[in-house]
């Protein structure tokens, strides 16, 4: 079952893979086809010459993967103030499916103009043409955090601007905490305090800590052992810090104080996390702005996660504001994108609904405003991103398939398959 | 009652008991759950995850269709869908009736060919033309629109054969008087033959009604606006958890029911002829 | 048969009779023969879905799409396994159960002569008139961790599955029970299409066997209603005369009443095969081929390839590799059903089958 769509719908895996292809249309039954006005018209080229941006009176779309109502509104609101100020129609669009709905948007020429683009997508859509790489000619371009522009740079192109970012963090469900017994003295630092506070917090009714069975929830454990998937563009799957740390997890799954949400009848973490069917979980940012919505009674704490053989480790992620190369208008959606992601309206963003701006001009406010999440933001300095090659999210994706089975699986061949698969796209 | 049927009466009642017995417990299994389906949709959330099997609700609550009808895309999906159904009804009851009595009744040269590839045609899967499909409303400019989600559904083969067979057995001499007294061909078709061909077309309605009502993988290619989402990829979407975190089955389950209605209502009117034109019943 | 032989009503013929079938030829020729032939380009051609297929920079790239899927040793191919092997289970199990059931539940509705008979018919076609996106709705909330089945099974101290999250394979369920972990070497190191033999075993995951009585549960009333059919149709004297030889109940049906069935059996196992190669609406609004890619089908997973992962000349290929299979099948099946020799039992009996089949149908409630 799909996850709920929280604001980095991106963990959940999705994918793409293209190449440009444009010209004449050959072949009879295509030309007596295009009497009628073909739909495959090719667009405006895919900016070779970055500057060439189109403009227009064209009202822009936006398209958006909401985690909910709270995501919804805030990205509406904001668009709705800057159409007022521009006197430019836009509206936004949520998607269903946001994969699907841009591949037969970029496929039918008449893609949203701006919309969510994950790390994963990014390459794929850059190589076949599909979108406008607008980074260098922001006015904020220098204010995001490099790690990030680095994610959504494509061939020594920065192609979209990052519209903020999460990390995941150690959520801890305060009066079950006490409940057992336990102190803030006792947040866990290492893999064993971790196990032991697991084992501590099991009962009958509930699980110690609990967690999608993804890489994008279990890659954490990979980091903190040493391990990643992939390292300075070599397909690292294979390495024996990642069979450590699979090994640990699958130890305390069969001990009953880890398990995965699927498995308490749960879409995500979050939603176990908040009908208390377990006490802790691995989860990002955009969880704060879920409980809050579902269930607003509930106590927690934010901690980092605890450090593994190979110290702190966490995952980040991120999603831009992708452009497509055959918006009508360029230039506005542009200026929408500067207003989106400009310092005042992502602090607003964040509180509406939880992602950390991706500007460093916004992170003091951010931390004074957030004393409680800090946490998030102190994962960032060591945090890892999951792979971005073209191909990735399909690699991610068969990943996560074996991991639901991870209760039974051998964790090195599961790692050498991901290995096989990854090598191919990281050559 | 043939002698058969009498010997059955004659047997000893333990037999038809049983029988009944059987038959009961199977019915059961096959409309509980639709049962369960209605009373879940008046539940609250809690409600229906902790009594998952009880018939009613412990609060009722019209919740979930008040959050559908005023607070979600509900009405537009449902107003899509009808006007796409009514639309292909029409379109194939009038397409599907006239090819139909060319091929049964109309002399000329390429009919044996038509036929045959109407038969070809008629043995492609539907999933094979996914991309295709897409491929070729897109070329034609038609792809997001009304025209794309309802042109490609408005002929169906099996359509033309139901029609073609129901014209077969109409016998000649009624339509020849008619010419003979002067009317032209399509006369003689619209207000002589068609109007006898009345039972054959309600079975073309009721496919109709029900493909198109029911049609979910064409509007997935043919579509992304919002504003042309049909019920049937409205409700997909909610069930991946579009409009709710978590569960909220009562949502979905009161979305599914709404989108029941319709064919509900639809097959016990025509139950009679449904039941009794199995060969229509069979293109689902 | 009489003409109308005048040389005008001929050609007023010919003309209406192209005009007639004018819109059905346009139709059906734009939206499933065109498509047909530009998927079949798509499928050789390194298209990736901007700009038309047909434009001069889409290369040919001969078979290496369907390469990829059946012999590319990659994902692509890893995945058409699973694919593979999840319908093929789908189908090894849903045709004969369906098959079976609605055949069962035909027998005991045309039994049952007294009153209640229009009812039962009402309530096994029911769920086939229903949309498959609503039933797969009702279904996710019925097989729920704690939904009504886990529910109804608990009562009888079963702990049931968390059946739409679980991906173990219903067969390795059964071995883990018994005490089997690991398959032996010869199946788990020997693979086809990328996916290991003793994976090839699993048998369907729990996930997908929701999906098989879901297929179960909306079909069987359709087949029901062509049995039905079938048996009003048979001759009674046959039933008489089978009775007459003191023949029992089973044996009755079993050399009587189904061969006779023979017609309406290859229909309902042809149809059968068909829908049950095109799993898709359930897919796509249930699991998206999860958990662990266990409800992954061709049809899916064809989808998939080209609308998400844009690899269009692969989902192009896994559509004419399902259509072949199809097809495939459904020869195989006609060939199989027609060959078989009529049961000696048969031959004796006094009338011909024809004649009989011509009968009037015998009571009908």
């Amino acid at each position: 079952m799909r996850q709920p769509q929280t604001a980095p719908r991106f963990p959940t895996a999705r994918r793409t893979r293209c190449a440009l292809r444009g010209g004449v249309i050959l072949g009879a039954t295509a030309l007596a086809l295009t009497a009628c006005g073909s739909g495959f018209d090719d667009g405006p080229a895919a900016g070779d010459d970055a500057g060439d941006f189109t403009s227009g009176a064209d009202p822009l779309t936006v398209l958006i993967g909401s985690s909910g109502d709270s995501e919804t509104a805030a990205v509406e609101d904001a668009v709705a103030a800057w159409s007022e100020e521009s006197g430019l129609e836009a509206s936004v669009q949520i998607a269903n499916d946001l994969t699907q709905q841009l591949s037969q948007g970029f496929a039918s020429g008449d893609p949203a103009d701006l919309f969510y683009l994950s790390t994963d997508a990014i390459a794929g859509y850059a190589a076949n043409g599909s979108l406008q790489p607008y980074g260098d000619h922001l006015e904020n371009r220098d204010d995001f955090y490099p790690s990030l522009v680095e994610n959504f740079t494509v061939e020594d192109q920065f192609h979209c601007a990052p519209k903020d970012f999460s990390t995941l963090a150690l959520i801890i469900n305060d009066t079950l905490w006490s409940d057992a017994g336990l102190t803030d003295d006792d947040v866990p630092a290492t893999w064993e305090e971790l196990a032991g506070v697991a084992e501590q917090l099991t009962t009958e009714d509930q699980v110690g800590l609990t967690f999608s069975p993804e890489y994008q929830r279990l890659g954490v454990f990979m980091a903190q052992a040493g391990g990643a998937l992939v390292e300075d563009g070599a397909a690292v799957a294979d390495s024996a810090e990642n069979v450590e740390a699979l090994e640990y997890v699958q130890e305390q799954l069969d001990a009953g104080s880890f398990a995965f949400s699927s498995d308490i009848g749960a879409g995500w973490g979050g939603e176990a996390f908040g009908t208390e069917d377990a006490a802790m979980v691995i989860e990002g940012n955009w969880i704060t702005g879920a409980l809050a919505n579902d269930f607003p009674d509930l106590d927690y704490t934010v901690a980092e996660l605890p450090g593994g053989p190979a110290g702190p480790g966490t995952l980040q992620f991120t999603n831009c504001w992708g452009m497509a190369a055959d918006s009508p208008n360029q230039e506005a959606a542009l200026d929408l994108v500067e207003h989106l992601t400009s310092t005042e309206q992502q602090l607003e963003f964040s509180e509406r609904f939880g992602p950390m701006p991706s500007v460093e001009s916004a992170a003091a406010q951010w931390s004074e405003e957030n004393p409680e999440l800090t946490a998030f933001l102190d994962g960032a300095e060591y945090a890892q991103f999951p792979p971005h090659q073209a191909g990735a999210a399909d690699v991610i994706a068969d990943l996560n398939s074996q991991l639901e089975d991870l209760d039974s699986a051998d964790a090195e061949s599961l790692l050498d398959s991901v290995q096989a698969n990854l090598e191919p796209i990281t050559e | 009652m043939t002698a058969v049927a009498l010997r059955h009466r004659g047997r000893p009642a333990w037999g038809q008991i049983g029988l009944y017995g059987v038959l009961c417990v199977l019915a059961l299994v096959y409309i509980y759950p639709f049962l369960v389906q209605l009373a879940t949709s008046f539940k609250t959330d809690p409600d229906a995850a902790a009594q998952p099997v009880s018939l009613v609700p412990q609060a009722f609550t019209w919740q979930a269709y008040e959050r559908l009808f005023l607070h979600s895309d509900f009405p537009v999906w449902f107003m899509n869908s009808a006007v796409v159904t009514l639309l292909v009804t029409l379109g194939r009851v009038f397409f599907c009736s006239l090819a139909g009595y060319a091929l049964a009744r109309l002399r000329f040269r390429g009919r044996a060919v038509i036929f045959a590839a109407l038969v070809a045609v008629m043995s492609v899967p539907a999933v094979v033309l996914l991309i295709p499909k897409f491929l070729v409303i897109n070329s034609l400019g038609i792809y997001d629109s009304y025209a794309g989600m309802v042109l490609p559904l408005l002929v169906d083969a099996a359509g033309v054969f139901i029609m073609k067979n129901f014209f077969e057995s109409i016998p000649r001499s009624v339509e020849e008087q008619a010419r003979i007294d002067g009317a032209g061909i399509f006369r003689t078709f619209w207000s002589v033959v068609l109007p006898m061909a009345r039972p054959a077309l309600i079975t073309i309605v009721i496919l109709s009604f029900q493909g198109s009502w029911n049609e979910l993988s064409h509007f997935i290619v043919a579509t992304q606006s919002p504003e042309l989402t049909t019920l049937t990829k409205g409700v997909a979407s909610l069930a991946s958890g579009q409009l709710s975190q978590g569960s909220e089955y009562p949502i979905k389950l009161a979305a599914a029911v709404i989108m029941t209605i319709p064919v509900a209502v639809m097959f016990f009117i025509f139950q009679r002829r449904i039941m009794n034109s199995t060969e229509g019943a069979v293109k689902e | 048969m009489s003409t109308v032989t005048r040389a005008g009503v001929g050609r007023g013929e010919a003309a209406a009779g192209w005009l007639f079938t004018l819109p059905v030829i346009i139709i059906l020729g734009l939206f499933l023969l065109v498509p047909v032939v530009m998927a079949l380009w798509v499928s050789f051609s390194d298209w990736t879905g901007r700009g038309s297929p047909f434009s001069a920079d889409v290369g040919l790239v001969g078979a290496e799409n369907y390469e990829a899927v059946t012999t590319g040793g990659g994902l692509a191919e890893r995945d058409f396994g699973l694919a593979m092997r999840n319908n093929a289970w789908y189908a090894v199990l849903v045709i004969p159960l369906q098959t079976a059931l609605s055949l069962f539940l035909a027998v005991l509705v045309n039994r049952a002569v007294l009153r209640g008979r229009g009812f039962f018919r009402t309530a096994f076609y029911f769920p086939s008139v229903t949309s498959s996106v609503a039933i797969t709705v009702l279904w996710l909330f019925l097989f729920s961790s704690s939904g009504a089945v886990n529910r109804i099974l608990s009562w009888i101290g079963v702990a049931g599955p968390n059946w739409f999250n679980d991906p173990t394979g219903v067969v390795h369920a059964a071995l883990r029970g018994i005490g089997v972990d690991r398959g032996p070497e010869v199946l788990t190191e020997n693979s086809f299409l990328s996916v290991s033999w003793w994976e090839w075993l699993a048998g369907p995951s729990f996930a997908m066997s929701a999906f098989i009585l879901m297929a179960i549960f909306t079909t069987s009333g359709t087949f029901m209603l062509l049995f039905l059919a079938g048996l009003q149709n048979l001759g009674q004297d046959v039933d008489e005369a089978a009775v007459m030889d003191g023949a029992g109940i089973w044996q009755r049906f079993w050399h009587v009443t189904l061969p006779q069935l023979k017609p309406v059996l290859f229909t309902v196992l042809t149809l059968g095969l068909i829908g049950c190669w095109q799993v898709f609406d359930q897919i796509y609004t249930g699991t998206q081929g999860g958990p662990g890619k266990t409800t992954l089908t061709p049809a899916y997973l064809s989808y998939q390839s080209a609308f998400i992962s844009q690899e269009w000349g692969q989902g192009a290929a896994i559509a004419f590799i399902l259509f072949l299979i199809i097809v495939a099948m459904t020869l195989l099946q006609r060939w199989i059903l027609r060959d078989r020799p009529i049961s000696g039992r048969r031959r004796m009996l006094p009338a011909d089958q024809d004649s009989l089949s011509a009968q009037p149908k015998g009571g009908r409630g």
